[in-house]
């Protein structure tokens, strides 16, 4: 179909430089070269100043095209496909992997070795440690090292094999692993992101008969399967329904299917007559195939291209002549049946080093000069001379504002457009490249594109067909990991130069149709999500000519396909809305009566009262609103009274309910019949919506949008999604199946933590507690400041106690535990001299100083009675050296800390009183610190008065057992003086919390009241075979002031 | 402030980093991604960088799905990030800012003139950097609405501008400026002489002091650019035309010469053209016009003078010559576009009319059909050519029949009459 006048060249080009040299130009901004002309040429010959216009290169003005589906729409039930993550692998990630083989396939990981040491571990380990043993073992040790075991509590004795056998055991040897690990996932990761092979689509649309102006017949040439490894050569037709077009299947023809060897990378046809010729090319097999009208798809040949094939493309001169490259850098001419013949070999990159192998080769307007492009550039190559010569067509560096970096991405040879125009696509820009002119662009757009644009349709605009001149040439670029489509329109090549025409228009993408569509069950949300979000693969498009009597309109119906084996189509057609909108009526009634029907319905299904989940409908309704406000008037201007029931219902629902609302307002969206009884499930939930940003952006953009009422852009409503096109969408994602690549798993040994966090969860928060304490802490020392005194340990309320020990126990009742046990408990907690002593006793070790000390009893009893007149006075005496120790003591220690510890423990109550303590009268001074202590301190519940209370009970409780024990005290209280300091000591927290004194408490370790018990036990070991000198000495002054007791 | 630059310094450079660094072959793939440095998060952002940033991703998508009155919406907000004195100073804002409002306003059903002065002026004068390049497309858009007279004046104060050092960019956007300057230049000149040459004599014409003002001023910037390397046709036919209203036909054959053959214009096959049709205006004799079509036919094997030439080659006696017109016909016939060209058929069969006066005309014949006799049968000859040629065009048809034989001796073509 070429044009017969494209041998005509523009009699004038517009001005541009012609730069050398390595581009510098880094463009900092996103807009690309949006709002520019970029040159104009003056038209018009010599003569006066009104004769003259100016064409500029870019032109504003172009052909409006507009979707008839916001949404492109899956053309066949979804078919089984594997889904691989959209989020690239990152190759750090090895070690999880690594991991996920050992447990997964521990056999395959230590089989070997297992096989091997198996019997030996039978015999030397009692434990039997098998051969699954050393098979867990192997996993043990390497998850230890990369992740916490669920398994790390087994046998020590495994991690002694573990880490003797650590090098040995794995069948493939660690390093090696990893680094073939990590290789390969770099490489999936590249893949991910720009996958090269996958350049030029695996898509094509072959029509019948070729050039038709009728609603278009063809066949689809698409790779399905799972893993696209199966060629379709189906039959499809586009036919026109209610004013909008949509593509059907032949129902009548299954397509016909060969299954390939590997997946398919590119289909290239091309078309001659009736016949057409397609080249298909997957990993390192190249096949043609022959279709026509009449005659069934039939291979031609295959060949093994040894390395891998990067291009292959059919020529559109002569059929069964195909071009294949590969990555050594050889270009092929593979002429079907005869054989190949090398055009071109290069090792190197073209223009300077890009390090790519990937080589692209085209036809060109002359049968046997081809393209060969690189990363860097194209050259055109004349096959006929042997040695070979070529001229560029496109060299990055001499093209102007070529950008820093910019690397070729797709070359393509437009013969069905122009015969000397090629189409060169960069990362950044796509030229229109004449090839009468190499070197310099005739025209360049910033496309805008996030991926690179790696598939590429040219659309020929049709030769006055609607009188208005030649149509613009439609340019589609695809991009293959975005998805994103973009359309560029430009004209011109032959006797006028080449100019844009409009501004470049983004498509729709699949991802972005979950939107507009109702919600899903969330399994089946995240599997379309994923479905729909997998790169794309190919893209083609299938042209609508405007019929001859003017009744049809022109359209074009762009397919996407994306490695899921979806192909998705939009169409778009250009803006003829006043002829379009005739057949719309046709369709509009049904669409109205599900309208109000579903509005009826809802109303009818509205709860009697207001559900607790209408609270999250207004930001659902803000959402919905601004669409359903601005689809309302797209009703009125046919049927104005039709909009005014919908209004009322919807003012009536939105006074009733809010619930009703939504669903009465999405069922009048989608026109969707109701069927609330068939699958409650999906049609409740189909009510909702998504509610995300892109939706209120796209909502939000729209009411303003239709405020502005003048030009014939922003008239239009925004497009609804039509009956059918939701029909089929459901359809497909009922039918939507993946499977993710890794299905299942082996089962793992688990461990279950539910118990040992229950407790945890018992626990109160402990942020919050955290908080309480630092609250009384600030208030502690804000008393403290005022009183002028220091904040000493004592003096702070809460910090006192540990977390979560709160509530203190009621004072032990001594008495009501009588066993053995229980009493020498008791007694540990009084003294530790009393508990040694019951120790003493029980063992029967004190029987000689029993005997001594009864003898003694009996002598000073004698003694006693002989002077019974002195008897008042040592007790006097007793006591008042009690009170002066106290002073001295306080004076000494951190002795506090110590003593809050044992505050801190539930039997404060039992405190150990020396049987001086009450009858030295200690006064109690009430400060505001003690009331302090009193309400809010660790013995609360208590207070001062039980503990006195509890206090006078023991004393009594001791006084009574005095008798027994008093010698024993006594001696006891010679022999090792620490035992004394004890009984002061308790005294002492008494004080001490009173904050009589301010001496300062110097940091003692928490542990030094536990170390000076220890040395106690061994002092008193050391008791009974002498005195100790050394805690004689370091007691001394407590010894000197003992003394004064009067023994 | 100091410190605000030395913040933005790293920024910058890390953008850079992005952009240059393309020697490591796992950074050339993730290269091929766009990342729109504007678009891109950045490690120092406040929340107002935020809130426009997702404004400029607003506009972007407007733009690009073509909703312009929210594009407009959005676009109204944006600009308050010139009023951050951390980035708005930066000129990519401004040129951001520039450019999405002009493709509004070029979109945008209600947009006025006045919309289009008042942005193109404030933006121009918000930053001295891209004061030409705007200046120019100002000029651009008066011109494209008619209003040359302002264009000019635009181009005229452009003109004057001075600023600092000249980069290479504002090197060639001056050197545009002012040629664009002389193209209006002759505009008007053209117009002078379409307004005088009603009531005066021609001769006259060429001694008007106001035309010769025009040509004056026109011809010492044409001049000038053409001296850059680059494609510069509208400029270079002003220029010839002026020239040869005054007659100067040297220069006029210099400058076209010098567009032609300099090395470092690139191979604008124009160029011959314009230099062949110079020649052939002024009556120059066959051999320096077939010079010239002999350059272009290396060139552009396929371009329309073609047949042309080989009718002015045929014409010639010389063996060779109608040798060579051989040659030139069969290279044209290689192409799709002249492959059902009637004419050019016809002129094969008068060439190898001709060429059969000579003795040896099979062997010439096949010299030229060698390298085409694998694959000319398909490309023309093929049983589908002849029953869509018998539908389309019969003639065409009966004068390609007569040739396959003489072509195509060897083998037995299905392209029967």
């Amino acid at each position: 179909m070429t044009n017969p006048m494209d041998y005509q060249f523009p009699q004038q080009l517009y001005p541009s430089f012609y730069n050398g040299g390595p581009p510098d130009f880094v463009l900092k901004h996103c807009a690309g070269n949006w709002g520019c002309y970029d040159r104009v040429i003056p038209q018009g010959s010599s003569g006066p100043l009104s004769g003259w216009t100016f064409a500029s290169r870019h032109q504003a003005r172009g052909e409006t095209w507009h979707h008839t589906e916001p949404v492109p729409v899956p053309l066949m039930s979804p078919k089984n496909c594997y889904l691989w993550p959209s989020k690239p692998p990152n190759p750090l990630d090895f070690t999880e992997h690594m991991q996920n083989f050992f447990l997964d396939h521990c056999r395959d990981a230590f089989g070997c070795m297992a096989e091997i040491l198996g019997d030996n571990f039978e015999q030397a380990q009692m434990e039997g440690v098998g051969r699954e043993s050393v098979d867990n073992l192997r996993s043990t040790l390497d998850m230890k090292k990369f992740k916490m075991s669920p398994l790390s509590y087994s046998p020590n004795s495994l991690h002694a094999y573990c880490s003797l056998l650590s090098d040995v055991v794995p069948a493939v040897p660690n390093e090696l692993l990893c680094s073939l690990l990590h290789e390969e996932l770099t490489e999936q990761r590249d893949r991910a992101l720009f996958s090269e092979g996958a350049t030029g689509g695996a898509l094509a649309f072959v029509p019948f008969p070729r050039g038709g102006s009728e609603p278009q017949r063809g066949c689809l040439v698409y790779p399905g399967n799972q893993g696209l490894g199966c060629l379709n050569f189906h039959r499809v037709e586009m036919q026109s329904r209610r004013g909008s077009f949509s593509l059907l299947d032949a129902s009548s023809s299954d397509p016909f299917r060969f299954q390939l060897k590997g997946p398919i990378r590119q289909i290239s046809c091309a078309s001659l007559f009736d016949d057409c010729c397609v080249a298909v090319r997957s990993e390192r097999l190249c096949g043609v195939w022959r279709v026509g009208e009449q005659n069934a798809p039939r291979l031609l040949q295959v060949v093994d291209t040894r390395e891998v094939a990067t291009c292959v493309s059919a020529s559109p001169h002569v059929l069964g002549e195909v071009l294949v490259a590969n990555e050594s850098g050889a270009a092929n001419l593979w002429s079907v049946g005869r054989g190949m013949q090398k055009v071109r070999e290069e090792d190197v990159n073209l223009y300077f080093n890009a390090k790519s192998s990937w080589r692209w080769c085209e036809f060109s307007a002359h049968p046997r000069v081809v393209t060969y492009a690189d990363r860097t550039g194209v050259e055109l190559t004349d096959v006929r001379e042997s040695p070979i010569s070529s001229h560029t067509l496109f060299h990055i560096n001499n093209t102007s504002e070529c950008r820093s970096g910019e690397r070729l991405i797709l070359s393509r040879y437009l013969g069905d457009v122009h015969t000397f125009q090629h189409l060169i696509t960069t990362q950044y820009s796509a030229y229109i490249m004449d090839e009468r002119f190499p070197c310099l662009p005739m025209l360049k757009w910033d496309h805008m594109m996030r991926s690179p644009p790696m598939f590429c349709h040219a659309v020929c605009g049709s030769l006055g067909s609607s009188g208005s001149g030649a149509r613009a040439t439609k340019v589609l670029l695809g991009s293959q990991n975005s998805q994103e489509i973009t359309l560029l329109q430009y004209s011109g090549g032959r006797a006028e130069a080449s100019s844009s025409r409009g501004p470049l228009q983004a498509l729709l993408r699949p991802r972005d149709s979950l939107r507009h569509l109702p919600v899903q069950i969330p399994h089946r949300l995240d599997l379309a999500t994923s479905r729909l979000s997998s790169p794309a693969a190919g893209l083609t498009c299938i042209q609508k000519r405007g019929g001859r009597k003017g009744s049809g309109e022109e359209c074009i119906c762009i397919l996407q396909l994306t490695e899921a084996g979806d192909i998705f189509y939009q169409t778009l057609k250009t803006e003829q809305l006043e002829t379009s909108r005739p057949p719309a009526p046709e369709d509009e009634p049904i669409l109205k009566e599900a309208m109000t029907s579903g509005a009826e319905t809802a109303r009818q299904l509205r709860p009697p009262h207001p559900q607790p989940v209408i609270s999250d409908t207004p930001s659902d309704e803000s959402v919905i609103g601004p669409t359903q406000d601005v689809a309302v008037p797209g009703f009125v201007t046919e049927t104005p009274e039709r909009e005014q029931r919908v209004l009322d219902a919807n003012s009536d629902s939105s006074a009733e309910g809010r619930e009703p609302k939504g669903r009465g307002r999405f069922l009048k969206q989608y026109g969707l019949q109701v069927v609330v009884n068939d699958e409650p499930d999906r049609v409740s939930r189909s009510y909702k919506r998504v509610k995300g940003g892109e939706g209120v952006r796209d909502n939000a953009a729209e009411p303003s949008s239709s405020d502005c009422a003048t030009g014939p852009t922003e008239r239009l409503p925004p497009v609804k999604l039509s009956n059918g096109a939701l029909a089929t969408w459901k359809r497909w994602l009922q039918k939507s199946r993946g499977k993710t690549p890794r299905p299942c798993c082996s089962q793992h040994l688990t461990v279950k933590t539910e118990d040992i966090l229950l407790l945890d969860n018992e626990v109160r928060d402990p942020t919050e507690e955290e908080e309480a304490r630092a609250q009384s802490l600030w208030r502690d020392l804000r008393v403290c400041m005022s009183k002028r005194s220091l904040l000493v340990h004592g003096a702070v309320s809460t910090p006192l106690q540990a977390p979560g020990a709160v509530p203190v126990a009621d004072a032990v009742d001594t008495e009501a535990w009588r066993d053995e046990v229980s009493h020498r408990l008791t007694l540990a907690w009084q003294s530790e001299g009393a508990w040694r002593a019951w120790w003493e006793e029980r063992l029967g070790l004190n029987r000689e100083e029993k005997v001594k000390a009864l003898r003694g009893k009996r002598k000073r009893e004698k003694e006693a009675k002989r002077a019974a007149g002195r008897h008042l006075e040592l007790s006097g005496s007793f006591t008042s050296s009690a009170s002066f120790q106290l002073s001295d003591f306080s004076d000494s220690t951190g002795w506090s800390s110590a003593v809050d510890r044992g505050a801190s423990s539930d039997t404060d109550g039992n405190l150990p009183q020396p049987e001086g303590f009450w009858e030295s009268g200690m006064p109690r001074v009430a400060t505001p610190s003690s009331t302090e202590l009193e309400r809010g301190n660790q013995q609360t519940p208590s207070s001062a008065l039980t503990l006195s209370q509890a206090l006078k009970r023991e004393s009594t409780s001791a006084n009574r057992r005095r008798p027994e024990c008093l010698a024993e005290d006594y001696l006891t209280a010679l022999f090792a003086p620490q035992d004394k300091t004890l009984q002061p000591h308790s005294y002492f927290l008494e004080e001490e919390s009173t904050a009589h004194h301010p001496a300062p408490a110097p940091p003692v370790a928490p542990s030094s009241f536990q170390r000076s018990l220890l040395q106690d036990l061994s002092q008193s070991a050391s008791l009974r075979s002498g005195l100790s000198q050394s805690s004689q000495g370091r007691l001394g002054q407590l010894k000197k002031k003992k003394s004064r007791m009067g023994f | 402030m100091d410190d605000l630059q030395n913040d933005l310094g790293p920024l910058d450079d890390l953008e850079d980093d992005n952009y240059s660094s393309e020697d490591n072959s796992s950074k050339e793939k993730s290269n091929l991604h766009v990342v729109y440095p504007m678009l891109a998060e950045t490690s120092r952002e406040t929340g107002f960088h935020r809130s426009t940033r997702a404004c400029l991703e607003q506009i972007r998508e407007a733009l690009l799905h073509h909703r312009w009155q929210a594009a407009a919406e959005f676009m109204a907000c944006y600009p308050q990030i010139l009023e951050d004195p951390t980035i708005g100073a930066s000129q990519q804002y401004k040129e951001v800012i520039w450019r999405m409002s002009a493709e509004i306003l070029h979109n945008h059903p209600k947009s006025k003139m006045e919309d289009y002065n008042n942005i193109y002026e404030r933006m121009k004068h918000s930053g001295v950097r891209h004061f030409l390049m705007i200046s120019l497309e100002h000029s651009f858009h008066l011109m494209h609405h008619g209003h040359i007279e302002e264009a000019k004046h635009q181009l005229s104060v452009a003109e004057s501008w001075r600023y600092g050092k000249e980069s290479a960019a504002q090197f060639q956007k001056t050197k545009l400026i002012h040629a664009y300057r002389s193209l209006l230049d002759y505009i008007i000149w053209c117009d002078k002489k379409f307004t005088y040459s009603n009531n005066t004599e021609y001769y006259d014409l060429r001694d008007n002091q106001d035309m010769q003002n025009y040509f004056r001023q026109a011809s010492v910037n044409l001049k000038e650019i053409l001296k850059q390397p680059g494609v510069w046709d509208p400029f270079i036919l002003s220029y010839v035309e002026m020239l040869e209203f005054y007659e100067d036909h040297e220069e006029a054959l210099n400058v076209l010469n010098d567009y032609a053959y300099s090395d470092t214009h690139p191979r604008n096959p124009n160029a011959h053209v314009y230099l062949y049709q110079y020649l052939k205006r002024h009556g120059a004799s066959e051999r320096p016009l077939m010079k010239e079509l002999k350059s272009l036919h290396l060139l552009v094997p396929s371009h329309e003078l073609m047949p042309e030439y080989s009718a002015l080659l045929l014409q010639s006696d010389e063996e060779t010559d109608i040798q060579r017109a051989l040659g030139v016909v069969l290279d044209l016939l290689d192409f799709a576009c002249w492959r059902s060209n009637l004419d050019v058929w016809k002129l094969l069969k008068a060439i190898i009319q001709k060429l059969q006066l000579q003795e040896d005309w099979r062997n010439s014949v096949a010299e030229k059909m060698a390298a085409r006799k694998d694959w000319w049968p398909a490309l023309h000859f093929t049983r589908f050519h002849a029953s869509k040629d018998a539908e389309e065009n019969p003639e065409l048809k009966g004068v390609k029949a007569s040739l396959t034989k003489i072509l195509c001796p060897d083998i037995t073509l299905k392209y029967t009459a």
